[in-house]
């Protein structure tokens, strides 16, 4: 998986990772849309468009597995999953019948390694309690859940420390910082916590903190610093552990417009970086587009559909997914793979060529500016071209019907 | 009860089936009420006829009392001749005493040997040090510890100043350790916190005096008991708030915590105790506010130092050298206020370190310390460990003189108005003792059952069977009339109280040069031993119940005033330019904007008002109020135990009635 | 997290337990007599009552304690009653004033425990009585006599007496038969408590700087009485016993010899300091005198003792142990 990776990392276009959002769109996407195979049984299942990676994926083994996850608040929580007298009832009906809020509603997905996670969904969805439940900071009610193929639900207290001190970090809406500690110590807290002597942690710490941007300010109280100055924090602090997952609990809800979009390019900038495995909640469908390989619609605590965000705005699976995207900026979404027209190219030569992976934006203005169709080109090999027709049919959505169909 | 029927709504007009709905509307307001009182009415149909019949309808009958004061003076009797002998006494209690002796006597005399001069350098730049050593509120801070302790000094009173602190001191130390821990299972444990809980609430109401006359039973008259005393009293806020500090904290920020892989230990360590640091100290404050009231009151069993001075300075009718006595008690007061306001002001704010490195953490510290020795020994070396005489200022006279020709102008001879003795006369005649007959007069059945349904509108069935039961309580310990009686003062106290307590904290609210003028009043009137009202108020309005009810008022108003004017205050600014936006004018901005919204506020208030003038009905006792105040000093003066508790505990199962009757409790004012 | 709650709670506990183990297990029985005399060498601690002529006794038996005995002294507040508990503790050593206002407490420590001993006559000699200001009896001569009483109760109306005349009282630890003599002679008054000296004086003073009628509850020697000028009401005289069932009383107050009581422990430990206070012995007039500087001219009780003792010299010798 890792070394499928590396090779899209050191594309031309990295150099200038970040510097728009386009860019940057273009680079995650061509890391990861490989893998976009939703190997997860959701309700509803992103139509794959995924090429050879498939099987590779299939293959590796995924660092959250899970299946069949229910968390049900409530004194009769342990009746309801897996009832069928209950199953297909909604929330409503549920709590009238039995007491009980299923927050969350028999889940199944992997998390594959190095691709950003995302779950989105409306607040009440569930997307809060299930990343809880991925390190057990709320206990599941039943399912099965594995990380790297180690059952987490039948860890014991030492080995479920274990996990959350090395393994996942969280970064939390409310940033959760110690308000009497100062900036560097609040980043040291988890270093702390694993009895790493102080020198070391501090130094370790040090540079955790330069890396989120925060030199000069080590000495600051939380209550000093800004929003998007605490996340970074946050960030720093989950950091410092070195784990193998990032957890972000919607990480930038709470911050102003301005500063959410630099904290989501931090978040971009570091996956680039070091290829963390991220899982990623958001209620923002934007910010889940902009930072996610593949995202997980959730809706009354199911997945109502798991897709790479071309899917999901592409094909959504139901009306409510396609109620969440008809504002979505199609040309920005969809790539250059959906909108081609599959065959060989006109000429040999492909002056103007365009990476499958490319979004249809950028299709259009290669496209407007040579005034001609343009060929689709992939490892020196031609897929297809677009044309200005194919183009313009994705941005007035005439696509739709065809990809659904 | 016909409030209960509601017309069904006609299903097929719409049009009509508003007027219904309106209707229905209207009578919701009585109808959960009405509905809520229903099971008591019923009840109360059966029992009442049937309580009158069996027991009769005057007052509590005398088929239904237990005698409880023979054996208490039982006990008593049996404590004072095994105390030396018996096990329990000899291999716990009496450790406890001489553990308690011991402590106090030992702090005396490092706090009297070290002499005056240090003891002065050290607290200054102690404070200095806790206010910040490159702080402006730090410098302020040491400049009111030097003038809090000069005066002690220039007033005389250095060394009683000196076993006041002393005492005070242990006293904070154990009340804060067995508070904290108290708090700590608190805040960790519900299970613990369910038990604690009553404990806390009945504590919060009984009367300070109430607890000397066991104590006194067990360690005898003295410093022990004052200590205990002092700290049973004074622990309560900190476990309370302890608790409150550890179960408030921040969600996220343990969540957070726990998903760092944190072992519990290190959750509690590191994350929960740090973040309830400020309610800790919050805690702190009011166990030494509470403890330094309690050393003072504490004096009556032999506590000694400032408590002492006041006591004996009234033996002589001596205002002025009560005054001088209770002065130094106001300033410990603002001290320690200031001083653990500041802390918790630092604490919370977390000033970054900038500027030299040696006046921060333990550097300054060292730094206080070391030039805090220094100055010591060179003024020890220069000057004699006591107080110089020569220095002293004489306040007694003018004091005396002043609340003489206060007291003598008052108190008759006033055009038209007639003076305060008239007054205190008329009030007696017209008010208290209408009262008090109303009150004694009336069956006994119909007071239990008033106190039960007064509960039960404030704060539902659990308040309502705490007030029928301590009501009957009251009966059944063969004190009904002279709790009457009492509680005849304390109602006539409670309503003077909050009359002028809103009146004044309405005008403080709206006028701020009034309440800043104020406030500094307001402040010594609630740190000044009690004691000292009690020349005055009888100068002014003769021995009797109405000097008791003047006094209480005296004690209660600052609290209520203080209420009043934060609750109004606390107003909804939105809400107010709104009203004023409507052109609303000033009286119909409090009556209809600012009074609705502040009700909270005033109810608590009227709680707070209902214990203040309770813990005063003992001090009444010692300006003729009779009745229970007068049984609890005489049990307490005499060695009589039976008489003395048996008032005692009646005065706190008056206490809960009232406090049951007039609390809203938390969960029902959250509701709203 | 509950489960985490529960076991700081435990390990809490667990702690907290342990430490009250040990802390039980590392002593045995605690020795009594702390402060007082056993805590100092040669510290006596006197007990002071909440009347200055008390105040006095102790202000000059401290005086001359500290100036001719060279010991230390303490002294301590504490009501007629419970001083004799502190005498029995050890927590004060004598008691220089006993009114005899609680004869159970000394059939219990003297005659039973024998913790505490006699110490003599002080020399003064105690009354208690009914008074009336002397320009009320000016007024009505008739009115010093408790038969005519009941024709004046409507001068001493007051608010809290209602219809009945006020027989004002002091302090509830003083002695007092008031409410049975008052049933006894068939008396249209009623008993009104002040609570405490301090209001009752209070009180006197206010209503004779008015030159109200007021009938009260006081005693002999007082300070006071040299600011005031009072006139006592005769009671049906006092006979030996007539006092004893309390219920039953319907006479006057006795003449009290007032006493000293020390601790027995005192007496045996600090010999010199005793037999001082033994000798102890004053009048009336001496008291008064000290008294009043400290109640009237507001002296401090040192000075005053120290100024009586010096003009007094005579006297105090005869006092120091030979």
């Amino acid at each position: 998986m890792n070394d499928m990776k590396t090779p899209d990392m050191n594309t031309p276009d990295k150099a200038d990772v970040a510097k728009t959002d386009v860019a940057k769109a273009d680079v995650t996407k061509a890391s990861v849309t490989k893998d976009t195979v939703a190997t997860g049984t959701g309700t509803g299942t992103g139509t794959g468009t995924g090429t050879g990676a498939a099987d590779a994926a299939g293959e590796a083994q995924p660092v959250f597995g899970v299946r069949n996850l229910w968390k049900v608040f409530g004194s009769k929580a342990d009746t309801v999953p897996g009832n069928a007298e209950y199953a297909g009832l909604s929330q409503a009906e549920l709590r009238t019948r039995t007491g009980c809020t299923a927050a969350v509603r028999d889940v199944s997905f992997d998390v594959h390694k190095g691709e950003v996670f995302v779950v989105m969904g409306l607040s009440g969805s569930g997307k809060s309690t299930l990343v809880r439940c991925l390190t057990r900071l709320i206990e599941p009610t039943s399912g099965t859940l594995e990380i790297d193929g180690e059952d987490v639900l039948a860890m014991d207290k030492n080995r479920l420390r274990e996990l959350r001190r090395h393994r996942a970090a969280m970064v939390f809406q409310h940033f959760g910082l110690l308000p009497h500690r100062s900036v560097l110590d609040n980043v040291a807290y988890g270093l702390e916590i694993q009895g790493m002597p102080k020198a070391e942690r501090r130094e370790r710490a040090a540079a955790m903190v330069a890396k989120v941007g925060l030199e000069g300010l080590e000495g600051r109280r939380p209550g000093q610093l800004s929003g998007g100055q605490q996340q970074r924090v946050g960030l720093a602090r989950a950091l410092a552990a070195d784990p193998e997952v990032l957890l972000f609990d919607e990480p930038f809800s709470a911050l102003d417009p301005l500063i959410r979009r630099d904290m989501q390019e931090e978040v971009i900038r570091l996956h680039s970086e070091e290829g963390r495995t991220m899982v990623f909640i958001t209620h923002d469908l934007s910010e889940a587009l902009r930072v996610g390989d593949r995202i997980a619609l959730m809706r009354d605590g199911e997945i109502v559909q798991l897709g790479t965000p071309e899917e999901i705005v592409g094909a959504p699976a139901d009306d409510y997914v396609r109620d969440f995207v008809r504002d979505v900026p199609r040309e920005q979404v969809l790539t250059v793979r959906t909108a081609m027209k599959p065959g060989a190219c006109d000429a040999s030569e492909h002056p103007d060529a365009l990476a499958p992976t490319a979004v249809v934006s950028d299709a259009i203005e290669s496209v407007a500016r040579s005034g001609r169709a343009a060929c689709v080109v992939e490892d020196g090999r031609c897929l297809g071209q677009v044309d200005q027709s194919a183009l313009l049919r994705v941005v007035a959505g005439l696509d739709r019907e065809e990809v659904a169909a | 009860m016909s409030a209960v029927v509601t017309p069904n709504p006609p299903s097929t007009q719409t049009e009509v089936a508003k007027e219904p709905a309106r209707a229905g509307a209207r009578s919701a307001l009585s109808h959960p009420v009405a509905r809520r009182l229903l099971p008591l009415a019923v009840a109360v149909v059966v029992l009442a006829p049937l309580a009158a019949v069996l027991w009769g309808s005057g007052s509590w009958p005398h088929a239904l009392t237990v005698d409880i004061k023979t054996p208490l003076d039982d006990a008593y009797n049996w404590t004072v001749r095994n105390r030396d002998t018996n096990p329990v006494f000899l291999y716990g209690l009496l450790h406890l005493s001489n553990w308690a002796d011991s402590s106090v006597s030992s702090v005396t005399d490092l706090l009297e040997n070290l002499g005056w001069f240090p003891v002065i350098t050290i607290t200054v730049l102690l404070s200095w040090r806790i206010g910040g050593l490159r702080d402006r509120r730090g410098l302020k801070l040491a400049g009111v510890t030097f003038a809090a302790f000069a005066v002690c000094g220039l007033l005389g009173m250095w060394q009683s100043t000196m076993e006041t602190l002393a005492l005070m001191l242990v006293a904070v130390v154990v009340s804060a350790v067995v508070g904290a821990l108290l708090g700590l299972g608190a805040g960790l444990s519900d299970r613990f916190e369910r038990i604690l809980r009553p404990f806390l609430d009945t504590m919060q109401i009984m009367p300070a005096f109430a607890y000397l006359l066991p104590l006194v039973v067990v360690f005898d008259i003295g410093v022990p008991s004052a200590l205990i005393a002092t700290i049973i009293y004074a622990a309560p806020p900190m476990a309370r708030l302890t608790a409150l500090g550890l179960r408030g904290a921040d969600p996220g920020v343990m969540e957070a915590a726990a998903s760092l892989g944190t072992s519990p230990v290190q959750r509690l360590l590191t994350a929960r105790l740090p973040l309830a640091r400020k309610e800790i100290l919050l805690g702190l404050n009011q166990t030494i506010m509470m403890s330094l009231s309690m050393v003072t009151i504490a004096s009556v069993i032999g506590a000694g130092g400032l408590g002492e001075e006041v006591f004996q300075a009234l033996s002589t009718v001596d205002v002025g050298k009560a005054l001088a006595a209770g002065i130094p008690i106001v300033l410990l007061a603002v001290w320690f206020d200031r001083l653990t306001s500041v802390a918790g002001d630092r604490l919370g704010a977390g000033a970054a370190p900038a500027g030299l490195r040696w006046l921060h953490g333990w550097r300054a510290w060292t730094v206080s310390a070391v030039s805090a020795a220094a100055l010591s020994v060179a003024g020890w070396m220069m000057f004699i460990a006591d107080w110089p005489d020569t220095w002293n200022v004489d306040i007694a006279s003018p004091v005396n003189n002043a609340v003489d020709w206060f007291t003598s102008h008052m108190a008759s001879g006033v055009p038209v108005l007639g003076g305060t003795r008239t007054w205190a006369d008329n009030f007696t005649l017209w008010i208290l003792d209408p009262l008090r007959t109303g009150l004694t007069d009336s069956p006994w059945w119909l007071l239990v059952l008033l106190a039960a349904v007064l509960a039960f509108l404030a704060g539902g069935w659990s308040a309502c069977l705490t007030a029928a039961l301590a009501m009957a309580g009251i009966g059944v310990f063969g004190v009904w009339n002279h709790s009457l009686d009492t509680l005849s003062q304390a109602i006539a106290g409670v309503v003077v109280t909050l009359v002028l307590g809103f009146a004044i904290g309405i005008v403080a609210a709206r006028v701020s040069w009034i309440e800043r003028a104020l406030r500094p009043v307001l402040d010594t009137m609630q740190t000044l031993p009690q004691f000292i009202y009690l020349i005055p108020v009888v100068a002014m309005f003769n021995v009797g119940r109405s000097a008791a009810v003047a006094a209480a008022v005296l004690y209660a108003l600052p609290a209520v005033v203080r209420i009043t004017t934060q609750g109004l205050r606390q107003v909804d600014g939105a809400t107010m330019e709104a009203a004023r936006s409507m052109g609303a004018s000033t009286f119909q901005q409090i009556r209809q904007v600012q009074l609705p919204l502040a009700r909270p506020a005033l109810m608590l208030a009227l709680n707070q008002g209902v214990v203040l003038v309770l813990a005063m009905v003992i001090v009444g006792g010692l300006v003729g109020s009779g009745a229970l105040g007068y049984d609890v000093v005489y049990g307490l003066e005499k060695s009589q135990l039976g008489t003395g508790m048996t008032a005692g505990i009646a005065i706190v199962l008056l206490g809960l009635v009232l406090d049951r009757t007039t609390q809203r409790t938390g969960k029902r004012s959250a509701a709203r | 997290m509950k489960m985490n709650r529960k076991n700081v709670l435990r390990v809490t506990t667990a702690a907290a337990v342990a430490l009250g183990i040990t802390g039980l297990s590392a002593c045995g029985a605690a020795k009594t007599n702390s402060g007082g005399s056993g805590s100092g060498s040669g510290t006596v601690t006197l007990s002071v009552q909440s009347w200055v002529g008390a105040e006095a006794d102790v202000a000059v038996a401290k005086y001359v304690l500290e100036h001719d005995l060279n010991t230390k002294v303490k002294t301590t507040q504490l009501d007629e009653g419970v001083s004799f508990d502190a005498l029995n503790t050890g927590k004060a050593d004598a008691i220089m004033e006993d009114w005899g206002g609680s004869p159970k407490k000394v059939s219990l420590y003297v005659d039973d425990k024998k913790t505490v001993v006699k110490g003599g006559d002080l020399g003064v000699t105690g009354h208690i009585g009914w008074f009336v200001p002397k320009y009320l009896a000016d007024k009505h001569p008739d009115i010093t006599n408790y038969k005519n009483l009941n024709k004046y109760a409507s001068l001493f109306k007051t608010a809290e007496s209602g219809s009945k005349g006020q027989l004002l009282e002091g302090s509830p630890s003083y002695t007092t038969n008031d409410k049975a003599l008052i049933k006894n002679l068939k008396l249209n008054y009623k008993t009104v408590f002040a609570g405490s000296e301090a209001a009752q004086i209070t009180q006197l003073k206010e209503d004779y700087k008015a030159k109200k009628p007021f009938l009260t509850y006081w005693y002999t020697p007082q300070w006071l009485n040299s600011q005031m000028d009072l006139v006592e009401v005769k009671l049906p005289p006092y006979t030996k016993g007539c006092d004893s069932d309390a219920q039953k009383v319907a006479c006057g107050y006795a003449q009290t010899p007032l006493q000293k009581y020390l601790s027995a422990d005192f007496v045996k430990k600090n010999k010199k300091a005793a037999t001082f206070l033994k000798n102890f012995k004053w009048t009336n007039d001496d008291q008064n005198e000290v008294a009043a500087m400290i109640a009237a001219q507001k002296m401090s009780p040192d000075k005053a003792a120290e100024k009586w003792v010096k003009a007094h010299q005579d006297v105090v010798k005869a006092w120091l142990p030979k």
